[in-house]
């Protein structure tokens, strides 16, 4: 979230008819893992003269220390701010100076740093990722002001914003009850403001080693050249031990959670709806990913024809399985099936919950029709290879993938263990999962309507 | 911290003493590979007997075809006593033919692996999707009569209208939607290109015959552009197009007129949008810039990449990187058919609202009246070329990118002469562009926040400071 801002393997990738008669695509990748435990990933791909890179580190928001909320974040706007060799500023004017662009993110399990550019950017961009694994530049001058600039951020996102992200940043601190899952991401500023460049420095040993990381490149590269180079300017970054990954399980959830909000800013009511989802290693999980784009992606979708359209007790439904913290498979610990939903003013908060359970009810008791099933595996299909059409975006799918899993198989058969889910699986998933016990429930109302009075819907 | 504002007021382009030093790069840091040349796509142009545009670019491998149609016509063309009603016309487009609902719609278009995206720009009209190869004929199927025979069903009209009002309120709640809103109509006032949205008043008056009234005013192949990009034959896609398009008539009557070019310039003062409780002010300020086919549009691109436009421009560097006023600065020259724009945003916290005025307004000078460094004026251009070739990777970004090009009356051949004149723009040519443009004296500017924090903040500046219409 530093900053503002597809291609086609002409011969190498494979395209065949798989399961259904559903097209199949899977351009060619190669994994290799330096001894000093750096994993690489290399898709080649030519139809541009063109890389995209991600490197990611298996650290997010998640695992922050307590009384530190926010700072995985924070500490992914110190990765930008140099190393003693290469100064703050040296990355962006050599990415950008190639003619490319960089950017990071922080997510539940992970913090992603990423590139694309001209092919004859990549050289440098690599030394500058390996120079970055080295050490930092720990300045305590830039964390002020990055520590502004990370303030400015949660303004401009949160406080300064009708529903002020509550669907993701307030919805997961009510559902869930350990630390590591249910804190403020973004962070509480007299966390922020308490951050010291030791802070930084300790998460950096901990966290930023190449045995932590996974460096992913696309494009158009020769796989040994790559793979040549990398060795070259990574090898030598020292392994460093990363602290045992602690139990961030919950304990089963017993009864429906409802929370009340009030808004300076919004002039409509929202809703957001979160029922836990299975582990990512469940056969269960796959099925709740297919369940959530059933209800909840597009306009031919369950929710959105009910409420929006047939009932009209809604102005727009979003949401999914791990939404909108990337896609349904990027988390390795607790997360959300979520529900995002406007309403009107004249009508009230369980009125729409109503509408929405009785579409829930009844998958879980008739479960969707097999051509239901089938139009949503055609369209998450599509989806799916969207996300891996141009370098970047494949660099960064391949990247978390085998960050999270240890191998990149998910990133090409995702669709076709999809297109093999069923309507019964569908239909027990809903009976199983999508149940009040399961779920929190925020309703967020304004808190004056447009005339300056208290608003007569919205509340129960 | 508190008493910023003191002593700005007068030395307001003196008071920064900000500029940026380049520092050497790292000896060790390899050089830049050798630049390979950008390949323009090769795009197959086709004009059916009806007279529709056709623009096809194939490529193989990656099994997907996004299309994106464009007619001429948007906010602008929208009857005078309607305002915004292409808002509502585009949330209705697509939702009902002669022969199939709005579900059938959506449950077609899910089966092909997309959505149907229908939206209104200024100038025109579009209509988006983005399929997998296998199914283009039946998306293709379902575009056809979304562009021949929509028939804007009462019920969903009266779904639409209760919905877009609804979405206006909660519009109307965003910074950025309420400094754009007041921007235009303070940019061009008694000119079409001033309506942004509807108004809850306009919106009460929309009727669904309204609707099918622009629907055949615009919706004609003879001012509408097809364009397909993605993993096709181009022998199968021109057969296609040709079988389920080749059908639609062209009427008679006159085509939607562009936008007038707008009369003047507006003075150089601030209009405030009073917003309570806002902890940040939003600051926009704007200049008319060059449209898209003039002589110096690459050059005004050169000049905002070095003043604002990139992480590494000067604005970036100082109002963020090096004072943290501000997470997100941007600086982009927008052009419409009619008019261009020079527009720089920032979200500033309340308390520094006028010193981040003040450094945007010291920066906007320093590039009107300071020349480039070499390695400023290399990387901006490199950026823009480089960015480009990242950008049209993806299929639907290219396929967007023709229809524009078609709706400013240019050809696909831009792209490649966008990369040659981008590379032929001089130090002279971009100080030229940034001496026209982008004087702060040349700026109106749109602040969005606490009308008190606004009026203490930039009172100091000594320009004229008014509730935006």
């Amino acid at each position: 979230m530093k900053l503002i801002l597809r291609a086609t393997c002409v011969l190498a990738a494979l395209i065949c008819a798989g399961s259904a008669g559903a097209q199949v695509w899977k351009p060619p990748t190669l994994m290799k893992k330096l001894t000093n435990g750096l994993t690489v990933v290399v898709s080649e791909d030519h139809s541009a003269p063109t890389f995209g890179l991600c490197i990611s580190y298996g650290i997010g928001f998640r695992l922050e220390p307590e009384g530190r909320t926010g700072f995985a974040h924070l500490f992914e706007h110190m990765m930008f701010e140099g190393t003693p060799v290469a100064p703050k500023g040296v990355f962006d004017r050599v990415i950008e100076g190639g003619g490319g662009f960089n950017n990071g993110d922080t997510r539940y399990d992970f913090t992603e740093y990423i590139e694309s550019g001209p092919i004859s950017t990549l050289e440098p961009i690599l030394w500058l990722e390996a120079d970055r694994m080295k050490t930092l530049d720990f300045s305590v001058k830039n964390l002020d002001n990055q520590r502004n600039v990370v303030e400015e951020e949660v303004r401009v996102n949160v406080l300064n914003q009708p529903y002020g992200s509550f669907e993701w940043l307030d919805l997961p601190q009510k559902a869930f009850d350990k630390y590591p899952n249910s804190h403020n991401f973004y962070g509480d500023f007299k966390d922020l403001d308490a951050a010291r460049i030791a802070d930084v420095q300790k998460f950096y040993e901990q966290y930023y080693s190449p045995n932590n990381a996974v460096l992913a490149v696309v494009g158009d590269v020769k796989p040994d050249e790559i793979f040549a180079l990398i060795e070259k300017y990574f090898a030598g970054v020292h392994p460093r031990p990363t602290p045992p990954h602690p139990d961030v399980s919950e304990v089963p959830q017993t009864a429906e959670r409802r929370g009340e909000q009030t808004d300076k800013l919004a002039r409509i009511p929202a809703l957001a709806i979160g029922y836990r989802m299975p582990p990512r290693t469940s056969p269960d999980a796959i099925v709740g990913a297919v369940t959530g784009d059933l209800l909840l992606n597009g306009e031919a979708s369950i929710l959105y024809q009910a409420l929006v359209k047939d009932k009209q007790v809604a102005v727009s439904v979003s949401g999914g399985d791990n939404w909108p913290l990337g896609n349904a498979f990027e988390y390795d610990g607790p997360t959300l099936m979520t529900s995002f939903i406007l309403y009107p003013s004249n009508v009230t908060e369980n009125q729409v919950v109503m509408a929405y359970d009785q579409v829930v009810a009844e998958l879980a008791t008739k479960g969707p029709s097999r051509e239901q099933v089938e139009r949503v595996a055609a369209k998450m299909r599509s989806d799916w290879y969207d996300q891996l059409e141009i370098p970047i975006n494949r660099a960064s799918a391949l990247s978390h993938a085998v960050l999270i899993e240890g191998n990149f198989d998910s990133v090409y058969d995702t669709p076709d263990r999809v297109a093999k889910v069923t309507p019964e699986q569908i239909r027990d998933f809903a009976a199983k999962y999508l149940v009040a016990k399961n779920r929190t429930v925020i309703n967020r109302v304004p808190a004056l309507n447009e005339n300056g009075a208290a608003p007569s819907g919205g509340a129960q | 911290m508190k008493s910023l504002l003191t002593g700005i007021c007068i030395l307001i382009l003196a008071a920064s003493a900000y500029a940026q030093k380049e520092q050497p790069l790292p000896t060790d840091l390899p050089t830049y590979g050798p630049q390979n040349p950008l390949r323009a796509p090769d795009v197959k142009t086709v004009k059916l007997d009806n007279g529709l545009t056709v623009w096809l670019v194939s490529r193989p491998g990656f099994p997907k075809v996004a299309f994106s149609i464009s007619v001429d016509g948007g906010l602008a063309a929208d009857p005078s006593d309607r305002p915004g009603l292409s808002e509502l016309f585009a949330k209705v487009l697509g939702q009902g033919t002669k022969t199939r609902s709005a579900k059938q719609i959506a449950e077609e278009i899910q089966s092909a692996g997309g959505d149907l995206y229908s939206f209104s720009s200024r100038d025109r009209t579009s209509v988006t999707t983005n399929v997998l190869s296998s199914k283009m004929e039946a998306a293709l199927g379902v575009l056809a009569d979304v562009l021949e025979n929509s028939s804007f069903p009462d019920s969903e009209v009266a779904v639409a209208k209760k919905n877009a009002s609804d979405e206006l309120r909660q519009n109307e709640a965003q910074p950025s939607f309420q400094a754009s809103r007041a921007l235009a109509r303070v940019m061009f006032p008694g000119n079409p290109y001033s309506v942004v949205a509807p108004t809850q008043e306009s919106l009460a008056l929309m009727t669904p015959a309204e609707l099918r009234v622009e629907y055949a005013r615009r919706f004609r192949p003879d001012h509408a552009v097809l364009v397909a990009v993605g993993d096709f034959e181009m022998a199968k896609m021109t057969a296609l197009i040709q079988a389920k398009l080749g059908g639609w008539k062209a009427p008679s009557t006159p085509a939607v007129a562009a936008a007038p070019k707008p009369s003047g310039a507006p003075a150089h003062s601030i209009y405030f949008v009073a917003r309570p409780n806002s902890v940040q002010s939003t600051l926009l300020f704007a200049a008319f810039g060059p449209l898209r086919g003039d002589a110096d549009y690459e050059a005004t691109e050169v000049a905002n990449a070095i003043y604002g436009g990139i992480f590494s421009s000067r604005l970036v560097l100082n109002i963020r990187e090096d004072k943290g006023y501000t997470y997100s600065p941007s600086a982009f020259v927008q052009t419409l058919k009619s008019a261009g724009l020079v527009r720089t945003q920032a979200d500033v916290r309340n308390a520094v609202t006028g010193a981040s005025f003040n450094e945007i307004s010291y920066e906007l000078n320093r590039v009107a009246t300071t020349d480039p460094t070499d390695e400023e004026l290399g990387k901006a251009k490199r950026f823009l070329l480089g960015i480009e070739a990242i950008q049209l990777q993806s299929s639907q970004a290219l396929a967007g990118e023709l229809a524009g090009l078609w709706g400013d009356g240019l050809t696909p051949d831009e792209i490649g002469n966008y990369g040659k004149k981008v590379a032929g723009v001089s130090a002279a040519d971009a100080d030229a562009a940034a001496q026209k443009y982008f004087p702060a004296s040349r700026m109106t500017i749109v602040a969005v926040g606490e009308e008190k924090v606004i009026r203490d903040s930039l009172a100091p500046f000594g320009l004229p400071i008014q509730a935006a219409p």
